[in-house]
């Protein structure tokens, strides 16, 4: 027994020791979760249609891919100013104005004001405080 | 102690209040959200006055909860469910004001008890805890995993989340400085640039958090904002605090309850509401009126919830624990100012505890101030349009992930993954919180579980260090135990159920 609980760890392949027990336990956890919820795993496909068919999709999708836009123009446009957060600022802008008529459910001009005002003023107050007193860097 | 206060410290604990209880009154954003997204203001603000914005921020985001959930039937927080059960038919028959003042009563005297506890219990727990070595230490995270775990809706996927937010926290280097040997593990080729040091915590935090909540919200078609005359406030108030009369018993047990749910790791505001809900319904000579607008009701869950902002602390001072989702987000307040929380903290840093605490009583006072006096304004924060705040904590949300390591893009892509994660686990049932205190708890106990075998070489250490070992392996059993024997008689309520429906 005495033989059997004891354990020698060389400091070279430390790091794996514990990332190997979690992998394990994640397998056997995954493996139970399998043959427990099998029925649930089959019919996966009816229910992320179900998922789908349910969601807002215009807004759902809208907002990922509008995300995705600002993060990747946030720091090419930034390079263009360096060191200035600009390229923050400048696409912060455009983001809050999309998705904010995104999520807007009666698109009317009196509804739309108050959205275009924050979308100009929201992001140039955080460029400034981040920018002035706090002295962060922005993209 | 109280040389600390000066005009900043008081203002932050007061906008943080003021700004929680307008996140919490919000249907869909919460306590742990507005911590989130102001987590990167703390940086210029030293740790004291940092922790003053944010434990405002906690405390007014558990109270605001009350605000919809009174008077649209809507939690504005998880915490807030049960308060729904009562204060809404109560302001159906247009006690409304009546009703939400008795919750803001309720809360005040449910956060200064759990601070009371907080005052007594984590210095004292603290001490116990420094005698900890690395084989008890382990065994603590591995007690607050399963006892997360045990209370989860399903214990398989509540254990299954929490060994993914280890095994996520474990990707890039094994610390050097906490003696690892510095070697890269489960970082695919290509991206050792990035994951040098792992994902980031708080744009992990601000994903999970804040990011998959406007997800969701975005997914659900971003609801109707409510306008003021469809808020059922009442005419006049009909508050006395004759209605505590014979309540005593109520708020001292709801708030001790939301207490020790708080003090239980990783256990949110909903169980601990839930509990002295029902405790208090058990309890009631008069159970048939609760859910009819009983104002007990009111009291249990709203001294309940708030029972839990002092609670939840212990462990986290104590033992560097987090008791819920919140409050593992302050450990990210804490590791900005270079300061790690655990047995050590309240002795090393007495400024700050004291901070902490002051912070604590003026932001509960400071809520009731507010809320007790100008509940009629603060109703009206519901009406505030999602289509005007979702897109500003959007924007926010970015600022958090980008300038929380002084300005590096990958963190904001980090925030994108995990804030896709967060939406993906919800639909696919894995448990938010057992995977936050598991991917922050990670790294440590993988030192301690590595080192104690590098020093003793035998795994029967973890077993037979010491009596608190020992205990520590009792406990964690008995959740198991406790939580298996949970299940199978909610199984069995739900055959019992299924069997009378479906019977000729």
């Amino acid at each position: 027994m005495g033989e059997l609980t004891r354990i020698s760890i060389d400091f070279e392949t430390s790091h794996l020791v514990f990332p190997a027990i979690i992998a394990i336990g994640l397998g056997l956890l995954g493996l139970a979760i399998a043959i427990r919820d099998r029925r649930q795993i089959l019919a996966a496909g009816a229910y992320w249609r179900d998922v789908f068919g349910k969601a807002d999709k215009p807004r759902f999708f809208g907002t990922i891919g509008l995300t995705l836009i600002y993060f990747v123009l946030m720091e090419p446009v930034g390079r263009l100013w360096p060191n200035t957060g600009l390229g923050f600022l400048i696409c912060s802008v455009p983001y809050v104005l999309l998705t904010g008529l995104l999520f807007m459910r009666e698109r009317t001009p009196a509804a739309a004001l108050p959205v275009a005002v924050t979308a100009v003023v929201a992001p140039a107050f955080v460029w400034w405080l981040f920018t002035y007193p706090f002295f962060l860097t922005l993209p | 102690m109280f040389e600390i206060i000066s005009p900043l410290f008081l203002s932050l604990i007061v906008g943080g209040t003021l700004i929680g209880i307008i996140f919490g009154a919000i249907p869909g954003m919460t306590a742990t959200m507005a911590v989130a997204i102001c987590l990167p203001l703390t940086y210029s603000l030293g740790l004291e006055n940092g922790l003053a914005l944010l434990l405002g921020l906690y405390v007014g985001g558990i109270s605001g909860g009350l605000v919809p959930a009174i008077l649209l039937g809507i939690p504005g927080t998880p915490s807030s469910i049960t308060t729904t059960f009562d204060g809404y038919p109560m302001a159906q028959r247009g006690e409304g004001e009546k009703a939400l003042r008795i919750g803001v009563v309720s809360s005040l005297i449910g956060g200064l008890i759990s601070l009371l506890a907080l005052f007594l219990f984590a210095p004292a727990l603290a001490d116990f805890a420094i005698k900890f070595s690395y084989v008890e230490k382990f065994l603590i995270i591995l007690f607050a995993l399963t006892v997360m775990a045990a209370l989860s809706s399903d214990m398989l996927l509540g254990i299954f989340s929490g060994f993914l937010g280890i095994f996520i926290s474990l990707i890039g280097a094994y610390d050097v400085e906490r003696g690892g040997n510095g070697a890269l593990r489960l970082v695919p080729p290509g991206t050792e640039y990035w994951l040098e040091s792992g994902f980031s915590l708080l744009p992990v935090l601000i994903g999970v958090f804040g990011l998959a909540a406007i997800l969701e919200e975005a997914e659900n078609g971003v609801g109707l904002t409510r306008t003021a005359s469809s808020l059922k406030i009442g005419k006049g108030s009909g508050f006395s605090f004759s209605v505590f009369r014979g309540q005593i018993g109520n708020l001292i047990r709801s708030s001790s309850i939301g207490t020790f749910v708080g003090i239980l790791p990783g256990v949110g505001g909903s169980a601990a509401s839930i509990l002295a809900y029902s405790n208090a319904k058990t309890f009631s000579k008069t159970p048939e009126r609760f859910g009819k607008g009983e104002p007990a009701g009111i009291i249990a869950s709203e001294s309940g919830n708030n029972g839990l902002t002092g609670g939840a602390l212990v462990p986290l001072l104590s033992l560097g624990i987090p008791g819920d989702s919140t409050t593992a987000l302050l450990i990210g307040a804490f590791t900005l100012q270079g300061i790690q929380v655990g047995p050590l903290f309240i002795g090393d840093h007495p400024d700050t505890w004291n901070a902490m605490i002051l912070a604590m009583v003026i932001s509960n006072i400071a809520m009731f101030a507010m809320m007790y006096f100008a509940i009629r304004y603060f109703a009206l924060v519901v009406t505030i349009p999602k289509h005007v705040l979702y897109p500003i904590i959007l924007m926010m949300c970015v600022i958090g992930a980008y300038t929380i390591n002084y300005g590096v893009m990958f963190d904001v892509w980090t925030l994108l993954i995990f804030g896709l994660f967060g939406w993906l686990a919800t639909k696919i049932r894995l448990e938010i919180a057992p995977f936050i205190i598991g991917f922050i708890l990670g790294p440590s106990a993988e030192i301690y579980f590595v080192k104690s075998l590098e020093s003793f070489g035998d795994l029967t250490i973890f077993f037979t260090k010491s009596w608190i070992a020992m205990v520590l392996w009792g406990l964690v059993l008995a959740s198991l135990v406790g939580s298996i024997t949970m299940a199978r008689k909610r199984k069995a309520q739900v055959d019992l159920q299924t069997s009378r429906g479906t019977a000729p």
